[in-house]
């Protein structure tokens, strides 16, 4: 089974680049107030979440596994 | 009506625009400039909503501003005015989506924090210690000519992939281009002149790239070409845009940092005694002194803001600087507090647009600032007057020129 992750925006950091909704659109989304949210977790690969993660200008996206809780972004 | 000029280019608005645009802030929130035709925004909460609403508030300012430029320029200009806005109008930063993120992603891979990292620390770290060990014994520099200039010229270099020794050209050149931001009526003469010995430049050096790729910003581009994605009147005018935007802001953090910070010396020496502050100090320098004054909009469509209505194709400037200042989100807004968190601030811009580079501008900002206070004690200012550049858009110093003992 795939793994499965834990994603969160953190939103003090959130300046809505959008970067991840345009790496991982299926995942994330822009709210009203226009920061990113991670409305479907597995929506993508683990691989496409973390190059989002990865490539955030504020790095504001956080990632764990949701089974044992090990952080891997940041 | 408010009892102020409405020059955004008077010195009073140069040499401070903390007091001239927090006065508008406070009294004035959304002002209508008559002068420039154009609103002008200053609290914090409203730059952030409109920066964040591309649909209602355009970055496509050379494609759809029917009004003619303010200030004046020759009659005899004219058509090289055209020529620059078309030419410029390819930068991305001045696009809306789709044309925005076609042409940003193909040079994404190369703004990748980590990558940044990766390429650039050591590499910066080396620099500065090689262009402060050069002045040291001297006990004098200008920190703008000496130090906070050279830096990103040679790291732009770089990263684009121009040869070293053309440091000077590109750094002369990309100067030139910032006319564009100025008052004098010939202006787009120097800018005109600019982007065509720019554009001369790189041409072969794309060229070259199209079938030679190298690790670097001006390959990512010739491969987009190759690819269909963008063309290349698109790839020579963002290879100047990453040019510009590349170094001349970043210039500016590390000489309005290095000015804070001998301004507020016990703030000096607490960076010393704890260079771990170096993160939150870069932070609120950017807060408090950020190179970039002013985000320029378009409205896209009439809007009405706090009971005003912006109508269709009026002009907007999102002062960051003033919402930077904004007491309503910072408290003490006017203090320099290395210490500062959370600092939400918004001199990066923020939205689609928020600055693409800024993982590397910190990164030069944050070593440079570190090597100059753990080096040295704070400096002296030998000059009994600084003159900041007369700029619409940018903060800097004309010079900082400083001594130690």
């Amino acid at each position: 089974m795939a793994r499965q992750v834990k994603v969160w925006v953190d939103h003090n950091r959130c300046v809505g680049n959008a970067m991840c909704t345009h790496i991982a659109p299926q995942v994330f989304s822009l709210n009203n107030d226009r920061q990113s949210e991670a409305v479907n977790p597995g929506g993508d690969t683990v691989e496409k979440i973390l190059d989002a993660a990865e490539n955030c200008p504020v790095s504001a996206i956080f990632v764990e596994d949701a089974e044992t809780g090990e952080q891997l972004f940041p | 009506m408010l009892a102020m000029t409405e020059d955004l280019l008077a010195p009073e608005a140069i040499d401070d625009p903390y007091t001239y645009f927090g006065r508008l802030r406070e009294e004035d929130p959304i002002h209508w400039n008559a002068l420039y035709e154009t609103w002008v925004i200053t609290r914090y909460d409203d730059v952030v909503w409109f920066l964040r609403r591309p649909e209602l508030f355009s970055s496509e300012i050379f494609l759809r501003d029917p009004n003619p430029p303010y200030p004046p320029i020759l009659d005899a200009d004219e058509e090289l005015y055209e020529f620059n806005k078309k030419y410029l109008s390819h930068w991305f930063i001045r696009r809306d989506t789709p044309d925005h993120l076609r042409m940003r992603a193909v040079v994404h891979p190369h703004f990748n924090p980590k990558y940044i990292d990766g390429r650039f620390r050591t590499m910066v770290r080396e620099v500065i210690d090689d262009l402060l060990s050069e002045v040291e014994a001297q006990g004098r520099m200008d920190v703008l000519r000496d130090f906070a200039t050279p830096l990103p010229v040679l790291v732009i270099a770089q990263w684009l992939g121009l040869p070293q020794q053309d440091r000077e050209f590109i750094r002369q050149l990309s100067r030139n281009l910032l006319a564009l931001d100025q008052e004098n009526p010939d202006r787009n003469q120097a800018v005109h002149q600019a982007i065509t010995t720019l554009v001369d430049y790189l041409n072969p050096l794309v060229e070259e790239r199209l079938t030679h790729p190298q690790d670097d910003l001006l390959s990512a581009l010739a491969q987009g070409e190759k690819q269909g994605i963008i063309d290349r009147d698109e790839v020579l005018s963002n290879s100047l845009l990453l040019l510009v935007a590349g170094h001349q802001t970043t210039i500016n953090l590390i000489g309005n940092g290095t000015l804070a910070l001998l301004r507020h010396p016990n703030r000096w020496e607490q960076l010393k005694q704890d260079p771990s502050l170096i993160v939150k100090a870069t932070e609120e320098v950017l807060r408090y002194d950020g190179p970039v004054k002013r985000a320029p909009r378009i409205a896209a469509e009439d809007v009405e803001v706090h009971g005003k209505t912006i109508r269709k194709a009026d002009r907007i400037l999102l002062v960051l600087s003033a919402a930077n200042r904004d007491p309503r989100q910072f408290a003490n807004p006017d203090a320099f507090d290395i210490t500062r968190y959370p600092n939400p601030h918004v001199a990066f811009g923020g939205g689609p647009h928020h600055c693409l580079g800024s993982t590397l501008a910190r990164l030069e900002g944050q070593e440079a600032l570190k090597a100059i206070t753990q080096r040295f004690a704070p400096f002296r200012v030998e000059t009994p007057r600084l003159e900041y550049q007369t700029l619409l858009n940018l903060r800097g110093l004309k010079a900082l020129p400083v001594s130690w003992t």
